[in-house]
């Protein structure tokens, strides 16, 4: 006996995005689908990707991280090689926040300094986010943009600085991640703005902050799929791939806290917090994400089939 | 010890009023009956109070709202200043004082030729007189009827003297509940300034006689005050009015002035808190109630009215849209009155901007369709993006200010004032909030009905506001839905129309009290989708371009 | 689909009579459009408009409940494919295993592992909600028994994983508790007419959609009505696809043979059970059955859950309380906003750019903007004045200085005169903020003293 399942099909798919890579190195592409995450149904020509986080600046690292990525803390050329080569991270999520005045105010030509070095150091596809303080950024975006001799993405665009950033990125050949506020409309203001400087679509990816499990997760959850049913409804405006940090998770006191004897494990408890972050996003049709925890690349990278 | 306080010499007037401690000058300005703008009923918000003082006074030194060159220059809020001791000189500046009013009184009536049936009985001896009020926000206007023959006798306008304690409703009932007498105060203003209408009515005409009765349409608010109850639970949840309907009592009843105390007074029902009579009004002079045809009625005054329905239902609400139309929340924003500019062309290439101004003086301001059009062309040059930013196009035409950068739209050398008319990011933003909140009102109840707005067959703008606006600006920047332009019909003073129809039609009168219990209050507050909707239209033209593109793009076509 | 508003206001007879409660009939079509009133309200309503608005209403996918009680768990009864829709009422259950031939010490401190897999989160419990027991002995009496001390131990409803002579065995121990039935493929027949009998529910289990067509067929044959669908997947992959096709088939399709609560046994070797069990509780499944009892892997599977079973249209909001920005000292400025997230962000983003460190103190009002609340009475004089006196400020800075959102000024006098704070008004718009913060004179901020 035969079951019609009702399957829906789509006008619209999803850009595909090329993160390039060095010579000898992976590029990562991602999106070009038509049909809703996880499913099979519909084309889907690439699979998520996961990527780690390399960052500057200071970071009081959780218990379970400090025993895996605390080694390679304040050395980024070292870690970028470490989640590249041995922990099997796609690309690389460059944090500069190390610029940032609260966080020891490293100098700009320092980050772009970081950058150069970071992008010899391993072949991986990088994404450069900056440091979070509008004015430092100003700066440190066009600083960026030239220091890099291989196309990166630049992270991330906002309704306040877009035009900065996407003329840097524009001028060097770079991509840009657009960041809006957990809001669908947003996201898709901010993505018309950036068609109007004449930003390629196959260079923009969005994203739509990400909260933590347990803290706002679940309105990430929603506007990812919202974004995701508008591209593949033929909105081409949010027919981007999704770009997942999934560093709030280990903001949340359950992904650190030692003290609770109730609760198991803290190593494990915060590799499972990360890891059910990113599954929730994968669920909801995330494109890339970004970890911190070295086995969760292998553990999102298993769930994150075609 | 400090000696006792003196008098007050308000300029230009020339009035003292005896100063009393503890009393800001704004007080004191409004016991003197002295004209002095305060928009926001004396909350220190709107920095519009301005005033030079010569004395000694403490306080009203905001830095927000005053540069310190002003404060040097012994310039102060009177808001948020009080004497401290001996005789003070107060001048109010010129940008403070209201201005004189010639607005507009014309409404189109578009629900079909009717029978003569006059609401009233013959007058004793007389030539029985009607009088149709519209009692606005901020603006009063009237027209007198000859009710043997239904012909128009006379039309006047008159500020709503209300003005000086709140330009917002809002405000006004904050004023009414706070202040020790406030709501009397209030009430006796609102009546001065309706007598004095009515006696400008009876003076103009050219025929004498006795009136007989008085038809009035005003928001909510505005017709507690006339009906002589508190509008204060208007403002608080769940915003229900003490009263939607008010059985019509003698002038005498009211308290108004002998003209009209022995006519019958009709005021208009209420729809809701933030609905009021003017927009029942408003809905019988369009005719929308009568057609099987879905209709969309906007009202652009101090707040935004909309209703969405047909001659079997409809549904309304209160957009909470700021006065950004009404000259309000905008920097050189100011009403239509001569001097204000209400068309712009900008010039792609150079942009410089091109002006037309109301009574063809020198330009002192903004009206609301001068600041529509503005924003359309300042769109369409590429001068600010979607979001309401400066780009780099146009940069030598923009200069810093205290608010912010600043487009130039008049140099000083061409203005009234001798200052710059200028329009800053801020100001973009204003115009934003109010078209977001206006638009996303209408999609608010066609969503909430479950209707496409492909199924609006008509589109009724009324206000004063609508007899002037350019619609292909209002499209550029979605002001309203992307409906195409033919659909639209501006009716201009509809509340008085409407009230001037009820006066010739006593149908007309039963047809609005069954539109009161007909007609659905939508509370936008409680509305989960309201928010998205608002936020989609903080844009430009609107998040949903692309309807916006296919609808200009059908006008430039045709 | 649904039928809109005006769909329905135009079954119904138009005369505004009010005998529903409502003010029109166009408010009560709303209503009914947006389910929450039904026709029979409607006295003078059409027969055919009864019959058509019935059917509309009845959900698509049928309700299931196993337990009593305060512990009753509900499967099923679901609307939308997408929580933004509307949202999801009844939470992917959770049952964690206990398998039958422990020992009696070994069962019991397993029992007890299982009760302690309750946390309180955000002022919320939330725990495991079943025992799912795993008749591994082949023994009906060491089953049943196992059953009762299950369910003196724990308090929580069963899920018994048993073949048809241990699974009657504990029925007639523990039927009133109301367990779930869930036999093996071959005992579906004996199963279903014990589940039909003793009006119990049935887990029904049978490989693939296909599968479950005839499965279900036949237990709806024996009686058993309550039942619930188990495609039993292979894999994580598998899993994910039958749940959503059997939501879509329920929801979409109104496909009746088919819409049922799914449920997915994820213990026994099942290849990488959390990352199904997360998948799960995102994407359509009812109940899960797990075998590990670990607290680092039930705290975010339940947390997760807890996330995404809330009610979307609630507004998003960041937790009130008071916010460093920069490095402030005890006499950095003192700001205050409301708890709506945009208007947070908002205000956060240009306190930064001010470059000025400061307190912002972040306001409970349900997640409203600074006007709206002040309109809902929720952002008054009163509210502020028992924030600053509460949230610890007064121990943060030496100055007794409140910077208020200009839109708000009306509310300075009352703070000032409850709380005994100056107060200053800010700019209207928060993107005044860097040029008003900058301009700040430091002796706005000097200790109080007294």
């Amino acid at each position: 006996m035969s079951v019609a399942l009702p399957i829906p099909g789509f006008p619209g798919r999803i850009f595909a995005v090329t993160l390039p890579a060095g010579p000898g190195g992976t590029p990562v592409t991602v999106g070009g689908q038509n049909a809703l995450p996880l499913l099979p149904e519909g084309e889907h020509p690439n699979a998520p990707a996961v990527g780690m986080e390399v960052r500057t600046g200071p970071l009081e690292l959780p218990p379970a991280l400090a025993g895996t990525i605390g080694p390679f803390a304040g050395n980024p050329a070292a870690m970028a090689r470490k989640c590249a080569g041995d922990w099997g991270a796609r690309f690389l999520f460059l944090s500069l926040a190390g610029c940032h005045p609260d966080a020891g105010g490293q100098s700009v030509s320092f980050g772009a300094a970081v950058v150069r070095e970071v992008l010899s150091a391993t072949p991986a596809p990088v994404i450069v986010g900056g440091c979070g303080d509008e004015e430092v950024d100003a700066l440190l975006f066009p600083a960026v943009a030239e220091a890099a001799l291989r196309p990166v993405f630049l992270s991330y665009a906002e309704e306040k600085n877009y035009r900065l950033v996407a003329g840097a990125a524009l001028a060097y050949g770079h991509g840009v991640v657009s960041w809006s506020p957990i809001d669908i409309n947003m996201a898709k203001q901010m993505n018309l703005l950036l068609a109007d400087l004449g930003f390629p679509p196959d260079r923009v990816l969005i994203d739509p902050l990400t909260g933590g499990l347990g803290y706002g997760m679940e309105y990430t959850f929603s506007i990812i799929e919202r974004i995701r049913l508008a591209g593949l409804s033929g909105d081409a405006a949010l027919a981007r791939p999704v770009l997942c940090h999934l560093g709030d998770a280990w903001k949340a006191r359950e992904a650190t806290d030692a003290s609770e004897g109730t609760w198991g494990d803290v190593d494990a408890r915060g590799r499972r917090w990360e890891e059910t972050t990113g599954l929730a996003c994968l669920a909801a049709g995330a494109d890339l994400l970004v970890c911190r925890h070295p086995s969760n690349v292998a553990r999102l990278s298993g769930a994150a089939w075609r | 010890m400090a000696d006792e306080t003196g008098s007050i010499r308000f300029h230009p007037d020339g009035v003292d009023v005896p100063g009393i401690p503890g009393e800001s000058l704004l007080a004191h300005a409004l016991r003197g009956g002295i004209p002095l703008l305060s928009p926001c009923g004396g909350e220190s918000r709107c920095g519009k109070c301005r005033v030079l003082v010569v004395g000694k006074t403490q306080g009203g030194e905001d830095p927000g709202a005053l540069t310190r060159a002003e404060i040097a220059a012994g310039i102060r809020l009177a808001c948020r200043c009080f004497p401290s001791s001996g005789d003070i000189s107060v001048t109010i500046l010129p940008g403070s004082r209201p201005a004189r009013l010639t607005a507009y009184l014309d409404g189109k009536d578009l629900a079909g030729d009717e029978p003569f049936l006059p609401l009233s009985r013959a007058a004793l001896g007389s030539v029985p007189l009607g009088v149709a009020l519209d009692l606005g926000t901020s603006t009063l206007a009237g027209t007198l009827v000859d009710l043997s023959d239904g012909s128009v006798l006379s039309r006047a306008t008159a500020d709503n003297p209300q003005m000086a304690c709140g330009e917002d409703l809002i405000s006004r009932v904050v004023f009414a509940e706070e202040t020790t007498g406030g709501f009397e105060l209030l009430r006796g203003r609102l009546l001065s300034g309706v007598d004095g209408l009515v006696r400008r009515l009876l003076e103009a005409s050219p025929v004498p006689g006795e009136v007989t009765d008085v038809v009035a349409a005003g928001n909510t608010v505005i017709s507690h005050f006339l009906y002589g109850i508190s509008p204060s639970p208007i403002r608080r949840p769940p915003y229900h009015p003490v009263r939607k309907e008010y059985p019509a009592v003698p002038g005498e009843t009211l308290g108004t002035a002998p003209a009209t105390a022995r006519a019958m007074w009709r005021i208009f029902p209420s729809l809701g808190g933030f609905v009021g009579g003017d927009v029942v009004a408003g809905i019988l002079a369009s005719g929308m109630h009568r057609r099987e045809e879905v209709s969309l009625l906007f009202d652009v005054g101090t707040n935004g009215e909309v209703v969405l329905g047909n001659r079997d239902w409809r549904i309304t609400c209160s957009s909470s849209a700021g006065p950004a139309f009404e000259g309000g929340e905008v920097g050189c924003g100011m009403r239509a009155y001569p001097g204000a500019i209400e068309s712009v062309r900008i010039e792609p290439e150079t942009a410089a901007a091109e002006w037309t101004v109301i009574g063809r003086g020198r330009p002192a301001g903004l009206c609301g369709s001068g600041i529509l059009d503005l924003c359309a062309e300042l769109f369409r040059a590429g001068i600010v993006d979607r979001a309401g930013r400066f780009t780099s196009r146009g940069a030598g035409r923009r200069r810093s200010t205290e608010r912010g950068e600043a487009f130039v739209v008049v140099p000083r050398e061409k203005s009234a004032t001798g200052c710059d008319v200028v329009f800053c990011e801020s100001d973009l933003k204003s115009v934003l909030r109010t078209k977001a909140a206006l638009c996303a009102a209408a999609e608010a109840l066609l969503a909430a009905v479950g209707l496409p707005r492909e199924a609006v067959a008509r589109v009724y703008i009324a206000g004063g506001f609508g007899n002037f606006l350019d619609l292909r600006s209002a499209l550029t920047i979605g002001l309203f839905p992307p409906i195409s332009l033919a659909r639209f019909a501006p009716l201009g003073n509809a509340s008085l129309a409407g009230a001037l129809g009820a006066l010739r039609n006593r149908r007309r009168w039963k047809e609005a009290l069954s539109l009161a219990s007909g007609t659905l209050y939508h509370d936008l507050s409680s509305d989960h989708g309201f928010m998205e909707l608002y936020q989609r239209g903080l844009f430009l033209p609107h998040t949903d371009e692309e309807s916006y593109r296919s609808v200009l793009a059908a006008e430039i076509r045709a | 689909m649904a039928l809109t508003a005006i769909d329905i206001y135009k079954l119904l007879p138009k005369t505004n009579c009010r005998e529903c409660g409502q003010s029109t009939c166009l408010a009560f079509a709303m209503q009914i459009a947006a389910g929450k009133a039904s026709i029979d309200l409607c006295p003078p309503a059409s027969d055919e408009a009864r019959e058509k608005l019935s059917a509309a209403a009845a959900p698509p996918l049928p309700k299931v409940t196993i337990g009593t009680g305060e512990r009753e768990v509900v499967l099923g009864d679901e609307t939308v494919l997408f929580r933004h829709e509307k949202t999801f009422y009844h939470p992917t259950a959770i049952a964690v295993s206990i398998r039958d031939d422990a020992s009696d010490e070994e069962f019991a401190s397993r029992l007890a592992a299982i009760r302690r897999l309750s946390f309180e989160r955000v002022g919320q419990r939330i725990s495991v909600d079943l025992v799912a027991l795993r008749c591994a002995s082949g023994n009906a009496d060491r089953y049943a028994r196992a059953a009762v001390a299950a369910l003196a131990a724990t308090g929580l409803p069963l899920v018994l994983l048993a073949p048809a002579g241990p699974l009657a065995a504990a029925v007639e121990a523990a039927a009133p508790s109301r367990p779930l039935l869930a036999p093996p493929p071959e005992d579906l027949a004996p199963a279903a007419k014990l589940a039909a009998e003793r009006k119990l529910p049935l887990q029904v289990r049978a490989r693939g959609i296909e599968g479950l067509t005839v499965a279900l067929a036949a237990a709806r044959a024996a009686g058993a009505l309550s039942l619930v669908a188990d495609p039993s997947p292979e894999t994580p992959r598998e899993a994910v696809s039958f749940a959503t096709n059997l939501r879509r088939l329920a929801i979409l399709s109104r496909n009746r043979d088919l819409a049922y609560p799914s449920a997915f046994d994820l213990g026994g070797g099942f290849p990488d059970p959390f990352l199904a069990a997360a998948l799960l509780v995102a994407k359509y499944g009812s109940l899960l059955v797990l075998d590990s009892a670990d607290p680092a892997d039930l705290l975010p599977l339940l947390t997760l859950r807890q996330n995404l079973f809330t009610d979307p249209q609630r507004p998003i909001q960041v937790e009130p309380g008071v916010y460093p920005i920069g490095a402030p000292s005890e006499s950095s400025p003192v700001l205050i906003t409301t708890n709506f997230s945009l208007t947070y962000f908002t205000v956060r983003g240009d306190v930064e750019a001010a470059k000025v460190p400061a307190h912002l103190l972040i306001a409970d009002v349900d997640g409203m903007s600074v006007l709206t609340a002040w309109a809902a009475g929720k952002f008054t004089g009163e509210s502020i004045s028992k924030m600053l006196a509460g949230c610890g400020i007064g121990e943060k800075v030496t100055h007794r200085t409140l910077i208020l959102p200009g839109m708000v000024a009306r509310l300075s006098g009352r703070i000032e005169e409850l709380s005994g704070w100056r107060v200053l008004v800010g700019p209207q718009e928060s993107s005044a903020l860097p040029s008003y913060l900058r301009r700040l004179p430091p002796a706005a901020f000097l200790p109080v003293h007294g």
